[in-house]
């Protein structure tokens, strides 16, 4: 136990002296595998190995560069604009509208995109200055756009559901199908923390004009290429029709088809697209090896029978471990990177839960919905961060002020998912 | 969960630029072929009911080379994940120093690593081995990741020692 923790504090000294966090599990990570293994330094350095080869070339792992490809393509394709377009005939005209077909918007894009970051980035450029337009409080704003793209990792396709499937060995189609109704909860609750938010302010979001019935059809007419990937894609996942890895082949083709056909694409796009999925992908990866060498320490220390053992000693209530779990990640992800939060604690937290008798798959859940809060909880969460860099024009308290309420929405959401572990598991209890 | 954006520093030497230029141009290569080959893959066997052989791995070995050359790419545009919370409590200079240091340690940790995966890549190549249906030789693919490895690290090591601000 007490080497864990050691560890596991020497690594976050060694992330504060700002050495990227990927270096400082790795480093973590075989320094304490040798000391557990005597300092036989031979053993701890094949781990290294084994763990940088073995992760570079696993074919499900390349799931990963595919679907943020897929996402580039369709943040390019400029199908954003049209889908807020749709979400704004139908809502618009309500109060705190523009905000809540912000949500919409992003729903529906993380629907074809599994990456947060893209997801607020795209739909800052195309909602941000609508709401403007409308007299909309920039805190309002900014909150929606910023809590709004959360979705896009838990709607399917996700990339940290990739990631989680990859490091705990859980069905990844599993953890996709799960996604789809706590995607929807959570856009339904973004939504009434809109709603708090005009009730609070009513200046901050004030109504749009109504669509005729028309208008609004005509609107949905303009998303089919997003239907039609979503269908295609997660459809053909869920439906065994093909893996998760040619799924996001499949997507990554159809979305480029897209783009070229809607003449979104140059060469230059086209490569600077390739390039950023690329260094992306080599990102995540440092992140993800990194993770595994130190979670091979963590494997060999007590820790996670120790844990356990405390657990089943005092007969604690298996969903109040999971609650303390919850809060504890709650409290890291306002400081730290969600990713490698989750990936550095899984080594611990998972075998507790998988040996409790709970189900991977709706912890995954569990874990998707807490990167979201992270995302957005400050004084350290990347969409923030994204959202000062794209609206330089907001000050950052604005930004982090605007979004209290959706933290709000979230953390009610992850409670209604403790709870109800159903609404993460029917729909892939329906898989074969 | 990505760094901050960015270009690579304008003071980059030439030769880093070059190779940047150079790697970008063959990761997004080989990550257009990846979506190809997959989506080839599939409508070969759904359509014609032929699935290309071994398509499996070659995708392994793309995606092994896609990582690695990003890891260059990543570096140069500074790109890893850090915690920059410290900074606004240091001054300019200590800060200055403390990037430097850590310049360092991460070149440290790459020259460490291609000597690992170094040693790997011999013992892979020694053996001859190869892809099960294809039988393309791994070897090679290891010795470019060593090569990728190292390149990072002399990145790091400029970084450590170079003129200007970290």
């Amino acid at each position: 136990m007490i080497e864990g923790l050691v560890a596991l504090a020497g690594m976050i000294l060694l992330c504060f002296l700002r050495i990227p966090i990927a270096f400082a599990m790795a480093i973590t990570g075989v320094v304490g595998y040798a000391y557990m293994r005597d300092w036989n330094w031979t053993v701890a350095f094949a781990v290294v190995q084994t763990n940088v080869y073995e992760t570079g070339r696993n074919y499900t792992l390349s799931v990963v560069p595919l679907f943020l490809l897929m996402g580039t393509f369709v943040a390019r394709a400029g199908l954003a604009q049209e889908l807020f377009r749709a979400a704004y005939a139908f809502i618009g005209h309500l109060r705190g509208g523009l905000a809540m077909a912000t949500v919409a918007a992003c729903a529906g894009f993380g629907s074809i995109c599994g990456s947060s970051i893209a997801t607020a980035a795209t739909m800052a450029k195309v909602a941000y200055p609508s709401m403007k337009r409308f007299g909309y409080s920039d805190q309002l704003a900014a909150g929606a756009i910023a809590a709004g793209g959360t979705l896009g990792i838990m709607i399917p396709p996700s990339t940290l559901m990739v990631i989680y499937g990859v490091f705990t060995e859980t069905n990844i189609g599993k953890m996709f199908a799960a996604g789809i109704l706590p995607g929807l909860l959570g856009a339904l609750l973004l939504c009434g923390a809109v709603q708090w938010a005009c009730w609070r302010d009513p200046k901050a979001g004030p109504p749009g004009e109504r669509a005729s019935w028309s208008e609004r059809w005509a609107s949905l007419r303009d998303i089919w290429p997003v239907a039609v990937l979503f269908v295609f894609v997660i459809g053909g996942i869920y439906g065994g029709l093909f893996t998760a890895t040619e799924g996001a082949g499949m997507g990554a083709f159809a979305a480029m088809v897209f783009a070229l056909w809607r003449r979104a694409l140059t060469w230059k796009t086209l490569y600077q697209s390739l390039v950023d999925s690329g260094r992306t992908t080599a990102m995540l990866f440092m992140i993800l090896i990194g993770a595994l060498i130190f979670a091979d320490f963590v494997n060999i220390t007590s820790m996670p029978a120790d844990l356990k053992g405390f657990v089943t000693r005092f007969e604690v209530h298996p969903v109040l471990v999971v609650a303390a779990i919850m809060a504890i990640y709650v409290l890291l992800g306002t400081a730290m990177e969600e990713l490698s939060m989750v990936l550095l604690t899984l080594p611990v937290f998972f075998p507790l839960i998988v040996g409790l008798g709970m189900d991977p798959v709706w912890f995954g859940i569990l874990i998707v919905t807490i990167v979201e809060i992270g995302l957005i909880s400050p004084p350290v969460g990347m969409n923030l961060f994204v959202l000062s860099t794209l609206l330089p024009q907001v000050p950052t308290t604005t930004v982090f002020r605007g979004v209290l309420p959706f933290i709000g929405a979230d953390v009610i959401r992850l409670a209604i998912l403790i709870l109800f572990p159903a609404i993460s598991l029917y729909l892939p209890s329906l898989m074969r | 969960m990505s760094g901050q954006a960015g270009v690579g520093p304008a003071h980059a030497h030439a030769w880093e630029r070059r190779a940047d230029a150079a790697l970008g141009i063959a990761a997004s290569a080989i990550l257009f072929s990846m979506m190809t080959l997959t989506f080839v893959d599939v409508i070969m066997r759904y359509v014609f009911n032929r699935p290309l052989r071994g398509a499996f791995e070659v995708t392994e070995l793309m995606l092994l080379v896609l990582i690695f050359a990003g890891l260059p790419l990543v570096t140069h545009a500074n790109e890893h994940v850090t915690m920059d919370l410290i900074d606004r409590w240091l001054s300019p200079r200590l800060r200055n120093a403390l990037g430097r240091l850590m310049e360092a340690l991460s070149a440290a940790l790459m020259f460490a690593l291609t000597w690992f995966m170094w040693i790997k890549a011999q013992r892979i190549a020694g053996y001859g081995d190869t892809t099960e249906v294809l039988r393309i030789l791994v070897g090679p693919f290891v010795y470019f990741m060593v090569g990728m490895i190292l390149l990072s690290g002399l990145i790091h090591l400029t970084r450590a020692f170079s003129a200007g601000p970290r």
